[in-house]
């Protein structure tokens, strides 16, 4: 009993540790500039949402509009063409198999600032710059490998002889696909998903650089709070607890896939 | 009523079907009478600042004067340092009106970037000169935007270096006056500084403070600027700015105080635990704000000690200038006249609290001297002393095109020097060396010393 009490009394410190900064910014976001930094900081107080309506009454919610419809679009699309193209190196043989997956990574072979002048030069030219459409592009760019190669290992452990056993019964590459390996390999489609999702929400150079006001994303919005003569802590703790809201949301719905996906195949012999 | 008959209709058709396809419309769908590039719409940057605001708040008011619509793309320093480069750069257009960044602004109007802008001030139909008032602003701080009589940029922001201090500290160590100078600004801090108050607080941006000390002891960053940039790093002058300068910041600073951005550098103040700040005033300024502090009525200000070679307050200046690229010239001009006319930064000084202003006629407002005198510190005349002062030349040296990355080198020599990763001597000789190969690099002909 003592043993299991130093257990969840670890995890308990391990947690508050974990969550400190995330409580920290919290908290901010509802006291006022007088009462932010404050030393010792008043544990009592009367909270504000003052720093939350300056937001809503701000550009803030375009910027947040902006970043959930390209990490949305982003990972939707991701999916629709990396899923397939995962399940077909997954399951399919052929000459170059292993030079054409290698470069599908080949956009991640680099820091992004390499790519960075290249892409600002061609999107100039191809009217992209400061559109949601060119972000959706740029962070396909990237996102495309990770999936290949996060499904790919998922689609490998979901036996084959189940898709054959399909393929006696009549079914076609499409209807095993869609019917059998998909469903199968669910958990693993909702861990890539919210990667994918991540790394294209939390985004920060390419919005820097791609984007001027009409497509800026909340990454960079928040940066906007640092303001020339002081920085506007009220509104960046607001904005970066706005922030992680739909993240966190996401993060619970599907928590239990996720969980799946990353242990998957880890008791397997 | 006349009848319309089918050859009249065939050759009214004709007619706006020809105007319409070659552009050609009625002179008054384009422009209203006296507006002459109604329908115009421009795109501005820059930095997120109150003055920047308060155009925003007034902006109504000149669209609706000139047909003009503006947007303003505020964002922060280090995010229009990048875009305003990249976007000049690509020669985009994208931004009719941009933030001439001081430091920026030889490499600006060097690469031919920033449009001239005597044409449209010495044409009668697109300036009144009395209104506009060009002798308004303050010498230093048009300084950085002319070469020469040409004028590149007109200037809203001028940020001069200042010192806020608490004095009920500085009167408790003995102290009735600010010391005047930095050997004793060093003995007071040494007396004063504790766990509990640090005896002196600056940001991070030590290129920007370390000149302070620098030329005060006789030294500079390049040995004749801008004709002979040969760094001067390795000098017994620098060398002696340096040590005084990182002993500042290594003793008797707060913890971290090497790396304190100008937001948490206020708070220090804002909550009791540095005894003077020294900064812009546009960051010193807001020591006194009352939403975040309740030490207000113990604050004062004053100017920045002086060195055995005299006073050298630093300052940075900040303009609008014509995108090259624009193709909205005459409408940018303008508004670049409405943006920084006397009118609009009399107002931003009364309503925004934007005392770093450059207009001589603001800061000798009446009104202004009022807002802005505290505790009888007048932060008006502190800000103006110090604008006339850096008129006198000195500053060149921040205008040069390769300060930059200069600047950035010196951040770090004096990080190493102030936290221990170097000592003094070799940090500053590490410094002259690399100073001299950004030059050398950058095609510069220098006078190798190291």
């Amino acid at each position: 009993m003592n043993r299991r009490a130093a257990i969840v009394a670890a995890t308990l410190l391990l947690l508050v540790v974990v969550l400190c900064p995330v409580l920290f910014i919290a908290q901010m976001s509802v006291r006022t500039g007088l009462e932010a930094f404050r030393m010792p900081p008043a544990l009592v107080f009367t909270p504000t949402l003052q720093h939350y309506v300056d937001l809503v009454e701000g550009k803030f919610i375009r910027s947040l509009m902006n970043s959930t419809v390209t990490a949305t679009s982003t990972t939707l699309l991701a999916l629709l063409l990396g899923v397939p193209a995962a399940y077909a190196f997954s399951r399919s043989r052929f000459r170059a198999q292993g030079v054409v997956s290698l470069w599908t990574l080949v956009t991640r072979m680099a820091p992004p600032i390499a790519f960075g002048i290249p892409f600002f030069l061609i999107y100039k030219e191809l009217g992209l710059i400061d559109t949601r459409t060119g972000l959706v592009v740029i962070y396909l760019t990237f996102n495309l490998s990770l999936v290949i190669w996060m499904m790919r290992a998922f689609f490998d452990g979901v036996p084959r002889s189940l898709e054959e056993a399909a393929y006696i019964d009549g079914a076609g590459v499409v209807t095993a696909f869609v019917r059998i390996a998909l469903p199968l390999s669910a958990p693993g489609l909702a861990t890539t998903a919210i990667f994918t999702f991540l790394l294209s929400w939390n985004d920060f150079f390419y919005s820097l650089l791609l984007t001027r006001s009409e497509a800026l994303t909340a990454p960079v919005a928040i940066v906007n709070f640092m303001n020339y003569e002081s920085w506007e802590w009220g509104k960046v703790a607001a904005a970066a607890t706005m922030i992680m809201l739909p993240v966190v949301a996401l993060s619970i719905a599907v928590r239990k896939y996720i969980v799946h996906g990353l242990t998957a195949g880890a008791v397997k012999g | 009523m006349e009848r319309i008959t089918r050859r009249r209709f065939l050759k009214s058709t004709a007619l706006v079907g020809t105007l319409s396809a070659t552009g050609v419309r009625p002179a008054r769908t384009l422009a209203q009478a006296g507006k002459p590039y109604a329908g115009t719409r421009l795109k501005m940057s820059q930095v997120a600042h109150a003055y920047g605001v308060g155009l925003v708040e007034r902006l109504p008011a000149f669209e609706q004067q000139t047909g003009i619509k503006v947007e303003i793309d505020q964002m922060s320093f280090p995010v229009l340092n990048q875009r305003e480069d990249l976007e000049l750069a690509s020669g985009s257009g994208a931004y009719d009106v941009m933030q001439l960044i001081f430091i920026r602004s030889g490499r600006w109007i060097g690469a031919g970037w920033a449009e001239p802008l005597n044409p449209f001030i010495d044409d009668a139909k697109l300036t009144d000169k009395a209104a506009l008032d060009v002798g308004d602003f303050v010498a230093g701080a048009m300084a950085p935007f002319k070469r020469g009589d040409t004028i590149y940029a007109l200037p809203w922001l001028s940020d001069s270096t200042v010192v806020g201090y608490r004095t009920d500290l500085f009167e408790k160590a003995g102290y009735a006056k600010f010391p005047e100078t930095f050997e004793a600004l060093q003995e007071a801090a040494a007396k004063m500084h504790s766990r509990q108050t640090a005896a002196f607080v600056t940001e991070d941006n030590l290129h920007w403070i370390f000149p302070n000390w620098l030329l005060s002891y006789g030294g500079n960053f390049f040995a004749n600027p801008p004709g002979d940039l040969t760094p001067t790093f390795d000098t017994p002058e620098a060398l002696k700015a340096a040590e005084m300068f990182t002993t500042m910041l290594s003793k008797y600073s707060p913890p971290g105080g090497i790396k304190l951005d100008p937001s948490v550098a206020q708070a220090i103040m804002h909550q009791g635990k540095g005894a003077c700040y020294l900064d812009g005033m546009g960051n010193t300024q807001h020591i006194i704000d009352t939403k975040k502090t309740t030490l207000a009525d113990r604050m004062a200000f004053t100017h920045t000690p002086r060195g055995p070679k005299g006073h050298f307050p630093q300052l940075a200046v900040h303009g609008y200038f014509i995108n090259k690229a624009s193709k909205n010239k005459n409408a940018a001009w303008e508004f670049i006249k409405w943006a920084t006319g006397k009118d609009q930064m009399l107002w931003s000084a009364l309503n925004k609290g934007h005392l770093a202003c450059t207009r001589s006629s603001v800061l000798a407002n009446a009104d202004v001297r009022q807002k802005f005198t505290w505790r009888g510190s007048d932060l008006a005349s502190l800000h103006l002393a110090v604008m006339k002062r850096a008129g006198e030349g000195y500053m060149v040296y921040r205008t040069v095109p390769q300060f930059p990355p200069v600047g950035d080198r010196v951040i770090i020599a004096m990080t190493a020097i102030a936290s221990g990763q170097t000592n003094l001597a070799d940090g500053m000789k590490s410094l002259q060396k690399d100073a001299e190969g950004i030059l050398e690099k950058a095609g510069v002909k220098i006078n190798r010393r190291s």
